[in-house]
């Protein structure tokens, strides 16, 4: 029996998910005015801005849960790789990043966090559960649709996106 | 009054452990990684953020103190052991948390790391790793690869053996050693947590990928594993490391002993400490 069984525990899961991808994308907002990519910035912060409101929903579900909520420490989450599923890959933001990768590094967050409610949505044993993870995993779908219509107004931009004749940081 | 769904539990608060100075670290960077999974610890353990004093030399990693509402002390480098070595002994209410990078901690530093680990003072060192000198921009520090030909200084590679943070710790009598990964900030956040937790030194090192000047780093994420079990015993932690590759992960060495508290029964003033200075002709 998987921990994800437990209502209580999905909902915790839930709710740390989107506050975890909210911060995640604070935290890239903040990078990119760090570095003056004001255009980014602002649409990570709208990212940021779309997973409150996700996560307003999730605790809004967990409130409802009479049975309460169990305490998990960071690493006593269920998650299927080193973090929530939805925290995006930092390690491939870069300061020169443009919307449309910036758009790309979003919609792999909402498709991974897709894949997770989707897996729990087919495989966990409790109703309820299944239920709500049905719902989320629909979802996150809908997220990920509109950021591939979202990203036909940003093509891959060309090949030099990354070239800076006065780079922040050169080689000695 | 706030219309939206309150619900407090105790995995959101580690936000609350972070100042209002958005970090200058290069996008990427794998040190946010070590501020999100600190941080995380700090909230884990129910720490009060007066109650936590972070401090640091000077490096990329070293302004981590900055970020954190915790005290802070940013000092000079290479000499974030000794200060916070006289904070820990001083104050020992205070979980004493010193952070830097590999260069500042292994180099400059090297020889306070060697005693820190000897003298076992209750206090927890956290060194990220990128085995580069980043803040001054792409240079060969202690623990790069002897054919790294990535920097211009060094252009056939430095041709030595890079430093072993945790055999070397291991031989200095460090009582616990661990190494962990900015990329999994929660499995980092348990470590950190030990370390603070555990009765003495504690020694962390962070593989913390630098993207700009090693950017070959990014794969780090395929290669590092878990791997450390846990022991006491000292000839099992050196075989341990004797197989590692360099990508192990978790604690390799835990075993309390005695830390180093000086007498502090007899309590001296002002006055006569000045006595003690005083020339007599």
């Amino acid at each position: 029996m998987s921990p994800l069984d437990d209502l209580g525990t999905f909902l915790v899961h839930a709710v740390v998910l989107e506050d975890e991808a909210a911060s995640r994308y604070d935290e890239l907002a903040d990078t990119m005015e760090v570095h003056h990519n004001d255009e980014v910035a602002a649409l990570f912060r709208q990212m940021a801005a779309y997973s409150r409101l996700h996560l307003n929903e999730a605790t809004a579900h967990a409130a409802e849960h009479a049975g309460g909520l169990p305490d998990l420490k960071p690493w006593e989450f269920d998650w299927p790789g080193t973090e929530s599923p939805e925290s995006g890959q930092a390690e491939s933001s870069h300061y020169l990043m443009t919307p449309h990768h910036a758009l790309r590094l979003a919609l792999a967050a909402e498709e991974s966090a897709h894949a997770f409610y989707a897996g729990i949505a087919s495989h966990a044993r409790c109703e309820q559960v299944r239920k709500l993870a049905a719902e989320f995993s629909a979802e996150e779908a809908e997220h990920a649709e509109a950021l591939k219509e979202w990203l036909t107004r940003y093509p891959k931009p060309s090949r030099a996106w990354d070239e800076d004749l006065d780079p922040p940081a050169a080689g000695d | 009054m706030n219309s939206e769904p309150q619900l407090q539990i105790q995995a959101l608060a580690h936000k609350d452990y972070k100042s209002a100075y958005k970090p200058v670290w290069c996008a990427g960077c794998g040190d946010f990684g070590v501020l999100n999974a600190l941080t995380k610890a700090l909230a884990a353990m129910e720490l009060p953020p007066e109650q936590v004093a972070l401090i640091a030399g000077i490096g990329c990693s070293s302004r981590l103190p900055a970020y954190t509402r915790a005290y802070g002390f940013h000092g000079v480098h290479g000499r974030a052991l000794p200060v916070a070595t006289g904070l820990a002994v001083s104050r020992p209410e205070l979980a004493v948390i010193a952070t830097g990078g590999d260069g500042d901690g292994f180099s400059i530093g090297g020889n306070h790391f060697l005693h820190a680990c000897r003298r076992n003072v209750n206090l927890t060192y956290l060194v990220m790793d990128n085995a580069v000198y980043g803040m001054t921009k792409g240079q060969a520090s202690p623990t790069t690869e002897a054919d790294w030909t990535g920097s211009k200084l060094a252009p056939q590679g430095t041709h030595q053996q890079p430093f072993q943070p945790l055999e070397m710790a291991l031989a200095a009598g460090a009582p616990f050693i661990a190494r962990a990964f900015s990329n999994a900030p929660n499995e980092l956040a348990h470590i950190i947590t030990e370390a603070i937790q555990f009765p003495g030194f504690a020694f962390v090192q962070v593989l913390s990928p630098c993207i700009t000047f090693r950017p070959e780093q990014m794969h780090w994420k395929k290669r590092v594993h878990e791997g450390f079990v846990p022991t006491a015993d000292r000839r099992e932690a050196f075989m341990a490391l004797m197989d590692d590759d360099g990508f192990s992960t978790g604690i390799v060495y835990r075993a309390p002993r005695e830390c180093y508290r000086p007498d502090t029964a007899k309590a001296v003033t002002l006055a006569e400490i000045a006595a003690g200075f005083e020339v007599v002709s």
